[in-house]
């Protein structure tokens, strides 16, 4: 039985996930931004947003697939 | 010391009395070898944060986040990320696993690349890099009953107890196999991860409300990720990103956890389970480790941070759980590594040339577990100073696998001449690379040697795919297979699987 693969949304938020996780001059611009954002330095708060929107992208395409009865035979 | 290691011994007994209660059960090679493929989300969940995160993590990166703060943060985007691939592998690779009763990684490159040596090439190339990090696990144990034996103990002492008390733990591992682990992994899991963060969260807590330290009380050096023109490079950050990422599901033992689920499904919601627990713990570890750096008592010994700042927040009681907590880590990953080497020397050595039964499969299997329990103890009380150099060596060569893994798992063009000589290639040329630049490429901007050869690696596997098109029976076995990966993934699948019987079982002889 052939199953629908994941939505474009999904596929797009983990090509971003990877984007920017890995693209040199978005950490570059994370390290040159000297002041806080939301009380932390930047460069934390670079890598919060990265690892949470990794962590979000993953509850997502778990909850898209379970919704549409991706598992179900 | 009574009352660290009194604690320490009660959680070791407990441990133990949860593995006596599990039944044994040898009725095929795919029992011992991967569990019988029947563990739901929540098992799979624990057991890949056991054997990802090891007691190192502790040591090692909140040492790391102490020291250089919070470049640290590179393992748990790469931790992440692996999560991510795990998602997208799940599918192709559960399905493959169930209808070829696959129960190792080079399994599944045999059964991709229809070859018998490709085997042979990615069992060699995960032991032997795997040895090295089973023995800095070792070592790293005794460095933990050195400190919780609060000085009673000289390293060399405290190193051969934590051999022992793991080559003890080891019984069970060999006795029970994949079996043992996950369920002790769960386990072992809980006291790691989630009182284990429960711990790293209340010490923050009392790092800020006591201790009044805050992330504008540290150097603001803390907070640079090396940009252009600093000394590390400014592909750096990129370099181990990418090389944790795609290297993670090149060890064995991580990547077998894919065929210990007892579906697609089960696989998937482990990921969605395993991944907030990963950022939840990996957060709360990285930035009690920056802000424990304040401490006077860290400086120029930021690898025992852990454990100094239990011992000062809340005595010896909480030193003791601190060792538990360190040990559940350690033991998780340990255990994995020797049950997935083992059952590869039985499976894809010696199995790969002789005809063996199950119960010959599982008695070498056995076998190669105490051998290697016996080696690396062995290796752990000596002293290695190239050790720490051996093993990040294993790991810029091991992920040379991940080119002809991730292309032969999501493009059908590769074939075997190209997944053999890319690996080696790409593995001939991290080592080289490594011995000539021990101390980083200085002109490959912050590229690790891995990644310079995984280009090499791409270059190679793409090429060869080109230059040397499958035959038309290739094609169409690895379209068939292509297909059979897309099928839905439960357990009772098998049946409706569209590859016939006949080529199911020629592809397993393999």
């Amino acid at each position: 039985m052939q199953q629908q693969t994941y939505s474009y949304l999904v596929r797009l938020w983990f090509l971003f996930n990877a984007v920017i996780a890995l693209a040199p001059p978005i950490y570059w611009l994370a390290d040159n931004y000297k002041a806080p954002i939301l009380g932390m330095p930047a460069t934390l708060f670079y890598f919060l947003i990265v690892c949470v929107s990794i962590t979000a992208s993953i509850l997502y395409a778990y909850w898209e697939e379970s919704s549409k009865g991706a598992f179900t035979s | 010391m009574m009352i660290t290691f009194g604690i320490m011994l009660a959680f070791f007994l407990l441990l133990i009395v949860v593995l006596q209660r599990i039944r044994v059960d040898e009725h095929s090679f795919s029992t011992y070898a991967v569990g019988d493929r029947s563990f739901g989300a929540r098992y799979q969940a624990m057991s890949f944060l056991n054997t990802w995160y090891p007691g190192a993590m502790f040591t090692a990166f909140g040492g790391m986040a102490a020291a250089s703060g919070v470049i640290s943060f590179y393992v748990l985007s790469y931790s992440l990320l692996t999560v991510v691939l795990m998602y997208i592998m799940a599918k192709p690779v559960w399905n493959w696993g169930k209808s070829f009763d696959l129960r190792t990684q080079p399994d599944l490159f045999a059964l991709r690349y229809n070859s018998r040596h490709i085997r042979t090439i990615a069992a060699l190339i995960g032991i032997v890099s795997g040895i090295p990090w089973l023995v800095l696990g070792m070592q790293a144990l005794g460095e933990m009953f050195r400190y919780i034996s609060l000085g009673a103990m000289s390293f060399s002492q405290a190193v051969i107890f934590g051999v022992i008390v793991i080559a003890i733990r080891q019984f069970w591992t060999v006795k029970i196999g994949m079996r043992g682990v996950v369920i002790s992994d769960f386990f072992q899991g809980i006291m790691a991860y989630i009182v284990g963060t429960a711990m790293l969260i209340a010490l923050i807590v009392w790092l800020v409300v006591v201790k009044d330290i805050s992330f504008a009380s540290l150097d603001p050096a803390k907070f640079s990720i090396p940009n252009i023109g600093s000394k590390e490079g400014p592909l750096y950050l990129f370099s181990l990103v990418l090389t944790g990422a795609l290297g993670g599901w090149c060890w064995p033992y991580i990547f077998v956890r894919l065929f210990t689920a007892n579906g697609v499904q089960s696989l998937k919601k482990s990921a969605a389970l395993a991944v907030p627990l990963s950022l939840l713990f990996g957060a709360a570890l990285l930035i009690f480790g920056m802000l424990a750096s304040a401490l006077p008592s860290v400086a120029g010994h930021s690898t025992e941070v852990w454990f100094i700042v239990s011992h000062e927040a809340g005595g010896l009681v909480l030193l003791g759980l601190a060792g538990v907590v360190l040990l559940a880590a350690s033991m998780g990953h340990i255990d994995g590594n020797i049950q997935a080497t083992g059952a590869q020397i039985a499976n894809d050595l010696l199995g790969n040339y002789f005809k063996l039964d199950t119960r010959q499969l599982i008695i070498i299997s056995k076998f190669g577990m105490l051998g290697l329990t016996i080696l690396s103890s062995w290796l752990a009380c000596m002293k290695l100073p190239a050790l720490f150099s051996l093993a990040v060596l294993a790991y810029q060569g091991i992920i040379q696998l991940s080119v002809p893994q991730f292309l032969g798992i999501f493009w059908k063009r590769g074939n075997k001449y190209g997944a053999m000589a890319s690996m080696t290639c790409g593995f001939l040329i991290a080592v080289t690379l490594e011995l000539i630049y021990p101390s980083g490429l200085s002109w490959a901007y912050g590229l690790t040697s891995g990644a310079v050869a995984l280009v090499a690696n791409v270059f190679i596997y793409v090429a060869l795919a080109y230059l040397l098109p499958q035959p038309k029976e290739e094609t169409q076995r690895v379209k068939s297979l292509f297909r059979l990966a897309e099928e839905h993934g439960s357990r009772t699948n098998t049946e409706t699987s569209t590859m016939p019987q006949a080529e199911a079982l020629f592809l397993q002889r393999l």
